[in-house]
């Protein structure tokens, strides 16, 4: 949708929009306050464990399956607080499933240590929290597996063919834990992970796989009683975060700014 | 945050690989509702309550192969079945009580959330492995091996595969 921002394909993005995902990476990471990284990081475990996994099962009754919709709402805000920096960036997403020559295992955008002789700010974060138990205070790590372990297209598929929502969610889920397995380090651990710049991309690829499964699939099976549970700490309910386009985004493999004015 | 004056000082050090956890095996199962005289389409392994607060894993699963290992061949000759993979919290990260789920104490107006720990589903389509073993025996074991993707000084190595029940579901 042409009033939508659109977000990209890491393996796609153009010069100058990874230039300003940089930059908007940046300025968030040098805030303290509650605008800041590890703050909204902070959000999903330490200190504040407001994420939901794992919660496909009976002893959680009403609050069942929220791993997808709660993410979506974390997302909408880490994005919000980058685009304060950077009007014009958006969350890009790491396709895991594409294999050399494309790309190997990491995207170069998050893996290269320095850009222009600069920290990159997409390749690591470092974190201050001398206060939490135990406190926990250094530069996130990483420990990548073999990139033929990453899960493929044919996995992808295979997941958005289960039309049931509990038993999509859980294929989805497992697909997800799989990648915070295989990134390693940092984002290895529920409390830690969302301090590795590279959260992001992959939750990103997770929220674009869901919304594929609901532009074949609708919403009419998600449970209607999981509606209105509110997905706390953010002013949204399930309800809320249901259609991406009322959030003011789609997906997009790629795309590039044409001068309206032409070259002749 | 304050800390209680008797909680012990533990330092964070980042998540490596780490190994392999201690490989379940099961008693024989009966697998005959897998036999090629019936109409079934997928079978899946359903565990539960699995914990999930030490270190993330891989959990290999392989059927009649008790005596599989990570180093075992993932095919169907092999009897691999699947994976399935636990993001864990790597060990408590709060004070003492913070990781105690307490299920049964919960009041009926405790609109609070449930404990990140409450423990985990995960179901494992299994289902041309089963199909293969049932052409030729009636019973199969479930074999377990957990890989370990990230674990630090916080949580033990040696159990890390834990769950309250294990099954077969069927579908035609």
């Amino acid at each position: 949708m042409a009033d939508n921002r659109l977000r990209y394909g890491v393996h796609n993005l153009t010069d100058p929009q990874l230039k300003d995902l940089r930059a908007a990476y940046a300025g968030q990471q040098a805030i303290s306050d509650n605008r800041g990284y590890q703050y909204l990081a902070g959000l999903h475990g330490v200190p504040g464990f407001w994420c939901w996994h794992h919660q496909g099962n009976a002893r959680t009754a009403k609050h069942r399956q929220l791993f997808l919709p709660w993410h979506r709402a974390y997302l909408y805000h880490f994005e919000m607080g980058l685009r304060d920096r950077v009007g014009t960036t958006t969350l890009p997403w790491w396709d895991w499933t594409l294999r050399p020559p494309r790309q190997k295992g990491l995207p170069d955008a998050f893996a290269v240590a320095k850009v222009n002789g600069q920290p990159n700010p997409l390749a690591s974060f470092k974190v201050n929290l001398p206060t939490t138990n135990p406190p926990v205070i250094g530069t996130t790590t990483r420990q990548p597996g073999d990139p033929s372990e990453l899960p493929t297209q044919a996995d992808v598929d295979e997941t958005i063919s289960r039309g049931d929502w509990v038993d999509f969610g859980m294929a989805l889920e497992q697909l997800h834990d799989s990648v915070h397995g295989w990134v390693g380090g940092y984002m290895g651990q529920v409390p830690v992970a969302a301090f590795d710049p590279v959260f992001w991309a992959h939750h990103c690829m997770i929220d674009r796989i869901w919304w594929l499964w609901q532009v074949k699939n609708g919403n009419a099976n998600i449970p209607a009683d999981l509606l209105d549970v509110p997905l706390a700490p953010f002013n949204m309910k399930v309800r809320d975060v249901l259609n991406v386009n009322d959030l003011g985004y789609d997906y997009a493999a790629g795309g590039a700014k044409i001068a309206a004015g032409g070259v002749s | 945050m304050a800390r209680a004056a008797n909680t012990p000082r533990r330092r964070y050090d980042p998540p490596k690989r780490g190994g392999v956890g201690k490989i379940y095996t099961s008693g024989k199962v009966d697998i005959s509702f897998a036999g090629p005289e019936h109409r079934t389409y997928r079978v899946d392994l359903m565990i539960d309550g699995i914990e999930h607060g030490g270190p993330s894993y891989r959990g290999f699963v392989f059927l009649n192969n008790p005596k599989a290992t990570d180093k075992t061949p993932r095919d169907l000759e092999n009897g691999y079945a699947g994976v399935f993979d636990i993001f864990a919290h790597g060990g408590c990260m709060g004070d003492p009580g913070h990781c105690e789920v307490n299920e049964t104490k919960r009041e009926v107006y405790d609109f609070r959330n449930p404990n990140p720990l409450t423990p985990a589903r995960k179901r494992v389509t299994v289902t041309a492995t089963i199909r293969e073993i049932a052409k030729k025996a009636k019973t199969a074991t479930v074999t377990i091996v957990p890989v370990i993707t990230a674990v630090n000084s916080l949580c033990e190595t040696d159990d890390v595969f834990k769950c309250e029940e294990l099954s077969f579901v069927a579908y035609n």
